[in-house]
């Protein structure tokens, strides 16, 4: 499996040490050790050291963000939203609550509880389900048996000046040798943010409280059980592009896991987990003086599901065989009130109790032809089925669509790389089908703030189709490396929003109903290139291009596509210093698409500094950090913000952090 | 350990239990509205050894239509009478004095396979200190004919749904429309029923005894069309509508058969435009189709407010 982790780069700050003194133990610690070491990485990125999930996202070359506030952006994967990728926790599934896509899964978990992101581009990501853009999970920290420091632990605190943001951030660990516990707390409470003309951003407020707590017992030298939990509440988070707020989410997840492994034999390791998470997420309007009219627009999303998979190897030949189950049911509710709130006007379903249960195999499988060569090969089959109780809301645009659907979902993936000497090439090549979303398919009078359109969907539109090429090449040295990466999507059946000339539009700021219909084809390109060298043995620096290019089927543009933007940073260490700076920007959105309520943003550039130091405080290792983000104060906003909101001005931040 | 896992438990049920309690969807219609299928007595008239019995839905006569279901039985024996013919006209006595009717079906029909004789009756108002109601009716038994009369409560229709309206039209007609069917509308394409009656001005002074039928005529209208374009009134929801209706045309049984298709519940109107068999507007206008949130949206002056 290409793991596209590689490519992030993060900063080492040591904790990984402690997972390689584990004492020389011939029992399964030793193994189990093993399997999690590969995902031992920082959470945080080059810039700063206590970031929120969705910085530490945006730092990664392949994901961008529609933003439409300071909280929980949605994760566009080579440049398309969540409903054509697979976003898990650990390989589980979890569904947001909200219709209008705000609360993706990567605002339910923290950084604090999180000991990796694995990033999988297109169908190489279908090991946990069928994608299109490719797969986001998100893993969740376990710590070994049998550490030798038995007690390890974080806590971070700090403060960011522009939004007057404050965090608090815990995290402890016990290891023993049948035993082991995680758990971790975390609260972050933020105000207004002010953009770059010092103009207070109204309703970009934040308070978000999370917690989880992970147990895991021996059972035997070689098999473990482990049962895990993180609850989520964010209250009182306001949406400056929208026309209303969150007034309160609340998320619990859930999972008990059982891992055996096997010392001889094909099979290494197997494991298999039953998980349950339920989520709420209700909108509010009432803060709002200038909605004469109030919506209540609760969300409802419950999912179970059971993800069982095997390691094998033998000889060259490795390989990874997943099966992903699962159950979710999606509801969300409209009720319109005047300003008497016992005269309620209408009720509707906007997602009508729709069930949406899906059942795949997947498998990833590499082969090491020689020394310098790979194969990665594999496929997924799924099949999904989908189930809207109150069909009724759907019969209104679709007269008579059947109650159920089923869909079978194949996914076939292959790869090669090569490496000649300091040079390593890949080509790749991939074929899959995603389902429509719950929203795309059965959706009703979804308001989309960005067209100002209400959405419907569709029950029977196609399965997307995605035949996806990818390459890259790349030149290592001593001192630096150069890699270039570039992919390509021809997605058949391309889902989107159409102007629907009956109905009429709902929402009170809506100005028309689009359908979701799937285009003939629509077409994505995005590339990369990349290139780090060490200038001295303390000063490194990094540059990054990326370009991307979307068209429809008319040779139009598809919307959320970024435009061509560029990363070049600066990293000097020396002793227990740091200081690290950065230059970000993008150029001019000339490729917009007026047809999806976009207009052209123009170019802009930031810039970043931060300081670090590294000293000894009682006995514990204490990290303490100053910087300011958007050093220049530039007003701004990115082409992914919604509604063109403006996006941060000049932010002084410090975090302080110790670890013991 | 076990004591965590239950604490674990115990934290999750807490947890998991909502903050607000989902809609319970169905049983907000039906708080909304009741629907009645059964055919109850609504009124029973004893004369001369024999006992006419009226049903209606729920044993209640309402404002607007009602069909009436009419057995007619030999008080003695309890059995079925021999009847050939029934007539039935029901008359208002205002408080001024002035006696009017209103649209019904003057001869009854038999119905063989249920055994009752059959009508309609779309009564304008209902019963109060303004006015009452009398059914007059008249029943054939071999050759002999048999005059009844009985004073009736009608009562308001709760159900919007079931709405009525009358008016005058360009022609200079009295013209009635009565929404017979569905009583509870469903956010779906609705099949939308409705009666369009017309007042037949008398051409003769009254004669024979009262009532006489050609003062009180009124027939259902044949060929005519109404047009639909319905939609949410309340500022709030901005002239809402919705796509797929069909007008309403008239079919065999006389009745006026479209479609209305609700987006979702709550106060929708029914906007209608009347034409003629010659496609002439007898009444309504056709209403803005813009969004306008905020606004109130403009009603037809021919037009149904339904609830739901």
């Amino acid at each position: 499996m290409k793991n596209l982790l590689a490519v992030f780069g993060f900063l080492f700050l040591g904790v990984s040490a402690n997972a390689q003194n584990v004492p020389t133990q011939t029992d399964s610690a030793t193994r189990i050790e093993e399997v999690k070491v590969i995902a031992k990485r920082k959470i945080e990125t080059d810039m700063k050291m206590s970031v929120s999930v969705d910085e530490f996202l945006a730092s990664s070359q392949k994901i961008s963000f529609i933003k439409r506030g300071a909280y929980a952006w949605e994760p566009l994967l080579n440049n398309m939203g969540t409903e054509r990728s697979t976003i898990t926790i650990d390989g589980m599934h979890v569904f947001g609550a909200c219709t209008d896509k705000m609360d993706p899964v990567t605002s339910y978990v923290e950084s604090n509880n999180l000991s990796a992101i694995d990033i999988t581009s297109g169908q190489e990501g279908s090991l946990h389900g069928a994608t299109v853009a490719g797969s986001i999970d998100l893993k969740r920290k376990s710590t070994a048996f049998g550490l030798e420091k038995k007690w390890n632990g974080a806590y971070q605190t700090g403060v960011e000046f522009n939004n007057r943001q404050f965090f608090n951030l815990g995290n402890l660990s016990y290891s023993g040798e049948k035993f082991v516990a995680d758990g971790s707390i975390s609260f972050r409470k933020a105000g207004n943010y002010y953009d770059g003309n010092q103009d207070e951003v109204n309703h970009s407020q934040f308070h978000k409280f999370n917690t989880s707590l992970g147990l895991a017992y021996k059972t035997s030298p070689l098999s473990s059980i482990r049962v895990d939990a993180i609850y989520d509440k964010a209250k009182d988070v306001g949406f400056p592009a929208l026309p209303m707020d969150l007034w309160l989410s609340r998320a619990m997840i859930t999972s008990v896991a059982y891992k055996q492994l096997f010392e001889e034999g094909l099979v290494k390791v197997w494991d298999t987990k039953f998980y349950f998470n339920t989520i709420e997420h209700y909108m509010d309007d009432t803060k709002r003086p200038e909605n004469l009219v109030h919506m209540d627009m609760p969300g409802w999303s419950t999912t179970y599901g059971l993800v069982s998979g095997a390691n094998l190897q033998r000889g060259d030949y490795s390989a990874e065989i997943q099966l992903n189950a699962y159950d979710n049911l999606s509801i969300a509710e409209m009720t319109m009130y005047p300003q008497d709130r016992s005269n309620k006007t209408m009720f509707a379903y906007s997602w009508p109790w729709v069930t949406t249960r899906f059942a795949g195999l997947s498998m990833n499988n590499s082969w090491d032809i020689s020394e310098w060569s790979r194969l990665n090969f594999g496929g997924s089959l799924g099949l999904n089925y989908n189930h809207s109780k109150y069909v009724e809301f759907n019969w209104i645009f679709h007269p008579g669509t059947p109650q159920e659907k089923c869909r079978i979902l194949p996914g076939v993936h292959a790869s090669y790389q090569l490496n000649i000497n300091q040079f390593d090439f890949s080509v790749g090549t991939g074929y899959g089908h995603r389902a429509p979303s719950v929203s795309e398919a059965y959706g009703y009078y979804i308001y989309n703030s960005f067209d100002r359109y209400d959405y419907i969907g569709n029950p029977d539109l196609k399965n997307e189709i995605s035949y996806e090429a990818n390459a890259s090449a790349g030149f290592k040295s001593e001192r630096g490396a150069l890699e270039a990466t570039v992919n390509y999507f021809h997605i058949q059946h391309y889902i989107v929003g159409k102007i629907l000339s009956l109905g009429s539009p709902m929402n009170y700021q809506s100005v028309g109903v689009k359908g979701y219909t799937s285009l003939n084809h629509g077409k994505l390109f995005n590339a990369t290139l990349h290139a780090n060298y060490d200038i001295f043995s303390h000063l490194h620096w990094k540059g990054t291009l990326i370009y991307a290019r979307a068209t429809d089927d008319n040779g139009g543009n598809l919307p959320f596509i970024r435009p061509l933007s560029y990363q070049t940073s600066l990293h000097f260490m020396h002793r227990k210093f740091g200081i690290q700076t950065s230059l970000n920007g993008d150029f001019a959105q000339d490729n917009y698409s007026p047809e999806y309520g976009e207009d052209l943003t123009p170019a802009y550039r930031i810039w970043n500094i931060s300081a670090d130091y590294t000293f000894d405080y009682k006995g514990f290792k204490t990290v303490l950090q100053v910087g300011a983000e958007n050093v220049f104060n530039q007003y701004y906003s990115t082409y992914a913000d919604w509604g063109n909101i403006p996006r941060m001005g000049r932010n002084l931040f410090t975090s302080l952090k110790f670890n013991f | 350990m076990k004591k965590t896992l239950f604490f674990l438990a115990a934290v999750c049920i807490a947890v998991v239990s909502c903050t607000k309690d989902k809609t319970d969807y169905e049983a907000e219609i039906d708080k909304v509205i009741t629907e009645h299928t059964v055919f109850k007595e609504a009124a029973v008239i004893r004369s001369e050894g024999y006992d006419i019995r009226i049903e209606a839905l729920n044993g209640t006569f309402y404002n607007g239509y009602n069909e009436i279901r009419v057995k007619i039985t030999n008080s003695q024996t309890n059995e079925k009478a021999n009847v050939s013919s029934v007539t039935y006209i029901p008359i208002r006595t205002n408080a001024d004095g002035s006696e009017i009717s209103c649209p019904h079906q003057y001869n009854l029909v038999y119905r063989a396979e249920d055994d009752y004789f059959s009508g309609h009756s779309v009564f304008t108002s209902e019963s109060g200190a303004d006015g009452s109601w009398t059914l007059y009716m008249s029943f054939t038994v071999g050759s002999q004919t048999h005059l009844v009369e009985d004073n009736i409560s009608v009562q308001k229709q709760p159900n919007k749904n079931l709405n009525m309206t009358s008016f005058i039209g360009k022609d200079n007609e009295q013209y009635f429309i009565a929404l017979v069917s569905p009583q509870k509308p469903k956010v779906a394409e609705n099949e939308l029923v409705a009666g369009i009656y017309k007042f037949n001005q008398p051409t003769s002074p009254p004669s024979g005894n009262f009532p006489d039928p050609s003062q009180f005529s009124y027939t259902a209208v044949r060929g005519y069309t109404l047009q639909l374009d319905p939609r949410m009134p309340e500022p709030s929801m901005g002239n809402h509508s919705s796509p797929n209706n069909k007008d309403l045309t008239q079919y065999e049984d006389g009745l006026y058969r479209g479609i209305v298709n609700y987006t979702m519940t709550g106060n929708w109107t029914l906007n209608f435009i009347m034409l003629n068999q010659n496609g002439r507007i007898l009444k309504g206008a056709e209403v803005p189709t813009d969004f306008t949130p905020g606004v109130e949206g403009v009603k037809s002056e021919l037009h149904l407010d339904i609830l739901f």
